[in-house]
């Protein structure tokens, strides 16, 4: 049809022309040489002996696929690496150890516990509350949920609702832990509980307060320094406070620290222009797409031209995500849009995506960016209301209050 | 019980991390003609370490040689994973075809060609996916198809029924939609009516009979459309990516001067070529639109095909109209200073306004052309199909 066409529809022809030059999928190639190397592993299970084991026990699972015990474990250590490495991958090993239970609409009280904290992990907020809140519900006499598992479904819930936005709600999840039915289970409760409602409450006008709860916290041990160090890092940081760099660096005082952490770090370094400290703390991490973002920003900040490749990197993994139908990176799209591909207008739409998910600071201090340099300043509007109704405090955010608060 | 609960509970108060890296899938490529169907899989290394143990030495790195010792394995873990049926037939699956490798943005990939051949011609081909079903329910294959010179694709789960593809026509809706659409955009987009208006008007008057009047009118017609569609073609494949504000700016200067032209005359000779100069320029923004709407390279052949028909036709029939009626009053006395001049001017300060408020970013109370172009895509059809980037 087309050429008998081409008279008529010259721009047709022309067109015609270009869908032929459209790229071809790349050529498969054979390496000449056996000792080539083609992949290497994931860096973060470097240990031969950690391989190993991983391999024993996914065998094990798989003649024992329905051993609870066992499931639960494999499910919960995959979550942990994946919160270590960033690799979503290990969502799929967790869900796989999970799978005789997984489509249950009411499994047992671990799996349902681990469910709930994979779909949170894959953004999938309402099923993971869903799930949360059935084990917080009380259950029958002859089969109670487990103090621990009502104690982590409450922890896990109020972070869920911190994420969304939800802070009163989180806060009474967090006041209820402190309540003496979960006493018995000590300081591994308490001190995340008080953490929490410390956080909170900072973001909610109680900057001061909270800064000093968490220092108290801190003296009296009993709790993971290096998660608290964080919590305080951020605090420090959204106050404004050059302290902001010491508690970071002891959050990351560990031997792998997590991806999460290292990203904020970076963030707080690329705010102060130290984009040298960037590259050297991000050396080796590259894989996380989070971690590669903040260093192709770092290297076009610095004019080096691996930037390039380090964008071309991310976007063809966002190509690949968004190809899937997996819209749980918005945060990131949309920052390498801002910041390295300079397109203000998709930047803006995917932090609003990303604005209708998440509702962090972080996730707030992008959508006030994208819309003032997509010059849309009004399309920020959403979050200086929450600033309004919250009391929300954050001096990244108060650099740009001028424009359209 | 409390020290799992403690750790879990740490990691699990930290604010959400999003995706990193990026979950497993599988790239599937087949061919359809006639009763064969080539077949290309591309399956991540990584994975199949997983599945496979492929590091002989256990030295966390994978080697040609420890990949090409396993081809075997690989090759029946594919041929377990992958199974395809043609209008309810299984068809048979040909032997492997070399043992070749390729990169994806995650890493390497194995690459597994085979031949199948189906019972009869095929029409409609379903796919039964079962790939790493029971190690990793996350993982999902892209599938591409090209069949009758349609190209489809599809996201798979192991656990799905076989799925369906293709079949008589599965795609035509799709194009007519597409074409719609372009239709559709010709008659909002005003900035690029009021430009082929500007063009049409003193075209019409170049000559008292209607054959020079005619062929003036298909010189700019024509110069429009070619101009326009090499820019269309070259933004959409990233080949040409001119800054949109500049391009709307443009767009809107290019009305004012075509506008300005008929008050004062500039250019008097050769329209065509000055219509061809703007046209060019006017592409780059129906791209912008296309772009807008989430279209991307590897799909684009038949939207931009479709889109592209369908702006023709809708200008083809604005023309005709145009032309039609303005024929009709050509004799009349108030033609030249009312519709001339008057409707020149009128274009004339429209399209200024546009100018200052795209050129300043500002917003002076007209509807934005831009914006309108975004909306009236949203809906393109053909986008419904997963776009694939191989």
């Amino acid at each position: 049809m087309v050429p008998a066409r081409c008279r008529g529809w010259a721009g047709a022809c022309v067109l015609l022309l270009l869908l032929h030059a459209a790229p071809a999928p790349a050529a498969p190639h054979v390496p000449t040489d056996d000792a080539a190397i083609v992949e290497h592993l994931p860096a973060r299970i470097s240990s031969s002996a950690e391989r190993q084991r991983q391999r024993a026990e996914r065998e094990q699972l798989r003649r024992h696929p329905r051993e609870l015990s066992l499931a639960t474990r494999l499910a919960r250590e995959a979550l942990l690496r994946a919160r270590r490495d960033g690799d979503p991958r290990e969502l799929g090993q967790a869900q796989a150890a999970l799978a005789p239970w997984w489509s249950l609409p009411q499994p047992p009280a671990p799996v349902r516990l681990l469910r709930a904290i994979v779909r949170q992990a894959q953004h999938d907020f309402a099923p993971a509350l869903q799930d949360l809140e059935a084990l917080l519900q009380p259950g029958p006499e002859a089969d109670p949920v487990p103090l621990a598992i009502q104690a982590q479904a409450e922890l896990t819930r109020a972070s869920v609702l911190q994420v969304q936005g939800r802070w009163r709600e989180a806060d009474a999840g967090c006041a209820r832990l402190l309540d003496v039915r979960y006493a018995a289970l000590g300081a591994a409760v308490r001190g995340p509980a008080l953490a929490c409602r410390a956080e909170l409450s900072s973001l909610q006008g109680q900057a001061g307060r909270a800064e000093a709860a968490l220092a108290v916290l801190a003296h009296q041990g009993g709790i993971d320094t290096a998660w608290l160090a964080l919590l305080r890092a951020e605090l420090a940081e959204r106050r404004g406070e050059a302290g902001a760099e010491a508690f970071y660096r002891e959050a990351l005082a560990t031997p792998s620290p997590e991806v999460y952490p290292l990203a904020a770090y970076a963030d707080w370094l690329l705010a102060q222009r130290r984009e040298r400290e960037v590259l050297a703390l991000l050396a080796g991490r590259e894989e996380a797409d989070a971690l590669l973002l903040r260093r192709a920003i770092a290297l076009r900040r610095s004019g080096d031209p691996r930037a390039a490749q380090a964008a071309s990197t991310l976007a063809a993994r966002f190509d690949a995500a968004r190809v899937r139908g997996d819209r749980s990176h918005d945060r990131e799209l949309a920052r390498f849009q801002l910041d390295l591909a300079g397109d203000a207008r998709a930047a803006l739409a995917s932090a609003q995506a990303n604005w209708a998910v998440q509702k962090e600071p972080a996730d707030a201090l992008l959508l006030v960016r994208a819309a003032i340099a997509a010059g849309q300043p009004e399309a920020a509007q959403p979050v200086w209301r929450l600033v309004q109704a919250t009391g929300w405090q954050d001096a990244r955010l108060r650099a740009f209050s001028g424009a359209g608060s | 019980m409390s020290r799992p609960l403690a750790a879990l509970a740490l990691s699990l108060l930290l604010p959400l991390l999003a995706h990193a890296h990026k979950p497993s899938d599988a790239y599937l490529q087949l061919q359809v003609d006639g009763t064969q169907v080539e077949q290309r899989l591309d399956i991540a290394l990584r994975d199949l370490e997983r599945e496979l143990a492929l590091d002989a030495d256990d030295d966390g790195q994978l080697r040609w040689g420890e990949v090409r010792a396993r081809w075997a394995d690989i090759d029946r873990l594919a041929l377990q994973g992958v199974a395809l049926q043609a209008d309810g037939a299984p068809c048979l699956a040909g032997t492997a075809g070399p043992a070749q490798l390729d990169s994806h943005s995650d890493g390497a990939y194995a690459v597994l060609t085979r031949r199948w051949t189906c019972p009869a011609p095929v029409r409609q081909l379903a796919i039964a996916y079962t790939l790493f079903a029971d190690s990793d329910p996350t993982h999902r294959g892209i599938v591409r198809i090209w069949q009758d010179g349609r190209d489809e694709t599809a996201v798979l789960a192991a656990g799905d029924a076989p799925h369906p593809i293709g079949g008589s026509g599965s795609t035509a809706p799709g194009f007519a939609g597409l074409v719609a659409e372009g239709v559709h955009h010709i008659w909002i987009g005003s900035d690029h009516l009021l430009f082929l208006l500007a063009l049409l008007l003193p075209a019409v008057l170049s000559s008292a009979t209607l054959r020079p009047v005619l062929s003036e009118v298909l010189r700019v017609v024509t110069a429009f459309t070619v101009a326009h569609s090499i820019t269309l073609g070259l933004a959409a494949f990233g080949i040409v990516e001119p800054p949109s504000r500049w391009v709307e700016s443009l767009i809107a200067a290019s009305v004012v001067f075509a506008a300005l032209n008929n008050l004062v005359p500039m250019v008097r000779e050769g329209r065509w070529k000055l219509t061809f100069l703007f046209g060019l320029v006017h592409g780059f923004g129906f791209a912008g639109a296309l772009k807008d709407a989430g279209l991307v390279r590897d799909r684009l052949v038949l939207p931009l095909l479709g889109f592209n028909l369908g702006v023709e036709l809708g200008q083809l029939a604005v023309v005709a109209l145009f032309v039609a009626a303005v024929w009709a009053f050509r004799s009349a006395a108030f033609y030249r200073p009312v519709l001339l001049r008057g409707g020149s001017a009128l274009i004339a300060v429209v399209a200024t306004v546009w100018l200052v408020e795209r050129a300043f970013d500002l917003q002076l109370g007209t509807a934005r052309a831009q914006s309108a172009e975004a909306a009236a895509l949203a809906p393109v059809h053909l986008i419904g199909h997963e776009p694939l980037r191989a």
